[in-house]
């Protein structure tokens, strides 16, 4: 008995497995417009929770009553993961992952893709710590709405760092077809 | 050239209404904080056209460096900026909604009268390529 014969290195445990997108001519640009939206709204999003912690008074009703719980430096360590993360993925060149070997030492190749690693491990580390920072930071402590949507913005800060990282991952792989504009 | 004359003379009115709403929520409050999303919309397109020279050559339609795809980036950055920066302030009431509302409309004329001239006259010199 045989296996049949894989079309990849069967010693790579791990398959990056690069999706052959052949879009529009227009789909680099707007993808990499949406990635940049996206990094924007991220950051405004957790911005939005931190300006309105410092500008929280308490309630109206009860004017004696300080707010219970700020935006700290504890907050912005997820958002800074998941910043480094993307910085550190986005600095690798995608030729060095793709695994052909034909030029170069072969240990770039093999460096790259735990570089890689390392920035999809930062990016799912701010992801996860901002998750835990929502649930031990504000929901087990039975905040008001008002002060629980610090930990939300700070979630979605994440996710949305990491929906960039992803448009912009998947508008750089584009292949677009090699053709010539000659204007004579 | 009089269909570019009265292009410019249109472009340069609804500009002038962009930055006099702008204006408007600034001074109807006395706080001139919104006056920074004039500045951000104003520097909106300065990435892109910093880093459009950077493309590939004139044989290859690839326009597909890493420089490019900078500029292009941070313009959407600076463009969602630039919306999100009255929102902000005035979810933490810091500007009134007015205020929000009237310096996002001006902001959007203001940005949207620079892409408008950008698209309108480069037509004119791309002839001679």
């Amino acid at each position: 008995m045989s296996f049949p014969r894989s079309s990849y290195d069967p010693r790579r445990v791990c398959l990056n497995p690069f999706p052959e997108f052949n879009l529009g001519k227009h789909r680099r640009t707007i993808g990499i417009y949406l990635a940049g939206a996206l990094f924007a709204l991220a950051n405004w999003t957790f911005l939005d929770a931190a300006i309105l912690s410092a500008h929280a008074h308490p309630p109206y009703d009860e004017p004696q009553i300080p707010p219970p719980v700020h935006v700290a430096f504890v907050d912005w360590v997820p958002g800074i993961c998941s910043l480094l993360g993307m910085l550190i993925i986005n600095l690798i060149d995608k030729d060095r992952i793709k695994g052909d070997d034909g030029f170069g030492d072969p240990g770039a190749v093999w460096r790259a893709r735990l570089f890689l690693f390392i920035g999809f491990a930062f990016m799912a580390g701010g992801l996860a710590g901002s998750v835990s920072l929502l649930v031990l930071k504000y929901i087990m402590h039975d905040y008001p709405e008002q002060y629980t949507y610090y930990g939300y913005a700070n979630v979605s800060q994440n996710v949305a760092l990491m929906l960039s990282a992803v448009v912009l991952w998947i508008a750089q792989s584009v292949h677009e077809e090699y053709d010539y504009q000659l204007s004579l | 050239m009089a269909a570019g004359l009265k292009t410019v003379i249109l472009l340069s009115f609804v500009l002038a209404v962009g930055f006099l709403l702008i204006i408007l929520s600034c001074a109807l409050w006395a706080n001139w904080l919104p006056l920074l999303v004039a500045l951000t919309f104003v520097l909106a397109p300065l990435p892109n056209a910093l880093f459009a020279h950077c493309g590939g050559d004139e044989f290859s339609a690839h326009e597909s460096t890493a420089a490019v795809d900078l500029g292009r980036f941070i313009t959407a950055t600076i463009v969602v900026t630039g919306f999100a920066l009255p929102v902000v302030l005035t979810h933490s009431e810091v500007i009134k909604p007015a205020a929000c509302v009237m310096s996002i409309i001006g902001g959007g004329l203001v940005y949207s009268t620079i892409m408008a001239y950008t698209a309108a006259f480069r037509q004119d010199y791309s002839e001679f390529d």
